[in-house]
C-alpha cells in the first residue's frame, strides 16, 4: 500500500512528493495503518496545521508549514516531515482502533485535550525512535495545563504511557 | 582590528542558517494573498488562545535570541569603529555615548543568555529557526548618528513592542520565567532607547540637517522593523504597538502615531508584496 501525495509538483514552496511519500509510507508500516494514505499538501499557506479524514482512504490535509524546514524557509524537512504526518496518523489509528469513540472531533477538541493528546502521541513518536526535542512538549502542555508540579506529572505519565482510552487520556488531563 | 564589518562576516557556527529581509519577503506564503484569505484566523496577534501559541511563542522567542545577538554586535561596532571626539563629524562620537554603548552591549550580552536559557524553557534550539540578518544591516551606517536612530530608536523601539508582547503571553499563560524575564529587558530596552533620543538631539543640536536625515533614517527603519506587517496595531499583525512604554522611552504622541502609521503601511505593503511574488512565479 503506497501513500499518495497531491500535489506532484509546487509553485510555492520547494518541497518533494516523493520524499513526503516514502516518509509517510514508513510510518504507516510502524504504525499498522490498515488502509491507504493520500496526503494534500496546501503550499499557499506558511501555517503548520494537520487534520485528517477518516474513510476506507485516510486523507491527510497538511498545511505546508507542518512539512517546512524552520532553518531554511520554504525547504522541506524530513525529520518535521516524519513527526508531524507521524502525529496525525497516529491519532487517526487511535480512532480507528476503539476506545476513542467519545473523543470530540478534532476541530471540537479545546486546547487543552489536543494538548493531552499530542503528549500521548509524541511520547509513542518518540518511543519508535523519531527525533523528538520532549520540553517542545512539556511546554505546550504547561500552557494549557498549567505550570505546576501537577501538570509537570500528568504530562510524565501521558508521555509515557501507552493503550490509552479516550476516557482515560482525559481523566489525566482533568485531574490537573 | 578591523572597522565597519559587513553583515555577511558576522560569526556563527554551523548550528545558524542566515537570511536577509529581502529572502524573508519573497515567501509568496507570507501575505494576505486572495487565495488564503478565508483560510486564516481572524487575529494573527500571539495569544496563549491560538492553536499555535507554543510554537509561534518559540519561534518569536528565537527571533529575540538572534535579534539580541546582532544588538550586542551593533553596539560593540559603535563603540569601535569612531574615534573619540566631539561627535559633531560623522566620524567621531563623545566618550560618554561610547560608555553608553558600552553599557547598551553589557545589557544585550545579558539578554542574549537570558534568551538562550528561555528558549531552553520553551523546548527550542539555538539555530532551530532561520536568523534574519536586517537588525545588523541597520547597524552599518557610517554616520553614528544614523546608526542611533536605526538601532537606538527604531531597532530598540521594536523589541520594547516585542517584549510586551511575550510579557502579556507570558502573563496569560501563566508562565512565571517569561513574564518575569520579558518585564526585565523590557526595562533595559526603555534605556536603550532613551540613550538613543538623548544622544541623537545634543550631536544634531547644532545641525538640523543631519537629525533631519538621522530620523527620516529612523522612519524607513521603522518601516523595516514593521517586518512587512509583524509589528503594527493591526490585528493582522502578531506584535501590537507597545505605546504606554513607547512613550516612557521618550516617544512623542505625534512619533507614535507616525510609526504607527508606517508600520500599517508596511503591512500593506508586504500583501502587495506577496502576490507580486506569486504572480511571478506563475510568469
Amino acid at each position: 500500500m503506497s501513500t499518495t501525495v497531491a500535489p506532484q509538483t509546487f509553485r510555492f514552496v520547494k518541497f518533494d512528493a516523493a520524499l513526503t511519500a516514502r516518509v509517510a509510507d514508513g510510518l504507516v508500516v510502524a504504525l499498522g495503518i490498515d488502509r491507504p494514505v493520500c496526503i494534500e499538501i496546501d503550499e499557499t499557506t506558511p501555517l503548520a496545521r494537520l487534520r485528517a479524514d477518516i474513510g476506507d482512504t485516510i486523507t491527510i490535509y497538511a498545511e505546508s508549514g507542518a512539512l517546512e524546514d524552520s532553518k531554511r524557509p520554504r525547504e522541506q524537512s524530513e525529520t518535521a516531515t516524519a513527526i508531524n504526518l507521524g502525529r496525525i496518523l497516529l491519532r487517526t489509528r487511535d480512532r480507528l482502533l476503539g476506545g476513542f469513540g467519545g473523543a470530540p472531533p478534532d476541530d471540537q477538541l479545546a486546547l487543552r485535550q489536543m494538548a493531552a493528546w499530542e503528549t500521548y502521541t509524541v511520547g509513542r513518536l518518540a518511543r519508535l525512535g523519531l527525533t523528538i526535542n520532549q520540553q517542545r512538549w512539556r511546554y505546550n502542555f504547561r500552557n494549557r495545563h498549567g505550570f505546576t508540579d501537577a501538570a509537570d506529572a500528568a504530562f510524565d505519565e501521558l508521555w509515557s504511557a501507552g493503550g490509552l482510552t479516550w476516557g482515560e487520556l482525559e481523566a489525566i488531563s482533568s485531574a490537573v | 582590528m578591523r572597522k565597519f564589518f559587513p553583515v555577511e562576516e558576522l560569526a556563527r557556527d554551523s548550528r545558524f542558517s542566515q537570511i536577509n529581509m529581502r529572502q524573508a519577503q519573497a515567501d509568496p506564503r507570507s501575505g494576505l494573498v486572495n487565495e488564503t484569505v478565508g483560510k486564516r484566523p481572524k487575529t494573527n496577534r500571539l495569544t496563549p488562545d491560538r492553536a499555535d501559541a507554543s510554537d509561534a511563542a518559540r519561534s518569536l522567542m528565537h527571533g529575540i535570541f538572534v535579534g539580541e545577538i546582532q544588538a550586542l554586535e551593533g553596539a560593540g561596532r559603535t563603540c569601535h569603529d569612531f574615534e573619540t571626539g566631539s561627535g559633531q563629524s560623522t566620524d567621531t562620537v563623545p566618550f560618554a555615548l561610547k560608555l553608553d554603548m558600552a553599557r547598551q552591549a553589557w545589557d544585550e550580552a545579558r539578554h542574549v543568555e537570558i534568551s538562550v536559557k528561555l528558549s531552553d524553557w520553551m523546548g527550542s534550539e539555538i539555530g532551530q529557526y532561520a536568523e534574519n540578518t536586517v537588525l545588523f544591516e541597520v547597524a552599518c551606517s557610517n554616520d553614528p548618528v544614523l546608526r542611533l536612530a536605526g538601532v537606538n530608536r527604531a531597532l530598540e523601539g521594536l523589541a520594547i513592542d516585542v517584549f510586551t508582547t511575550m510579557k502579556e503571553f507570558g502573563d496569560l499563560a501563566g508562565d512565571p520565567y517569561l513574564e518575569f524575564c520579558e518585564d526585565w529587558m523590557l526595562a533595559d530596552e526603555v534605556t536603550h532607547v532613551k540613550m538613543g533620543s538623548d544622544w541623537l538631539r545634543r550631536i544634531t543640536e547644532h545641525d538640523p540637517e543631519r537629525r533631519k536625515k538621522a530620523l527620516e533614517f529612523q522612519s524607513v527603519v521603522d518601516k523595516i522593523f514593521s517586518f512587512g506587517g509583524t509589528r503594527s496595531d493591526s490585528t493582522e499583525s502578531p506584535i501590537g504597538l507597545a505605546r504606554r512604554f513607547r512613550e516612557l522611552a521618550g516617544f512623542t504622541d505625534t512619533e507614535v502615531e507616525q510609526i504607527a502609521e508606517v508600520s500599517l503601511a508596511a503591512l500593506e505593503d508586504r500583501k502587495a508584496f506577496a502576490t507580486a511574488s506569486l504572480q511571478a512565479t506563475d510568469g
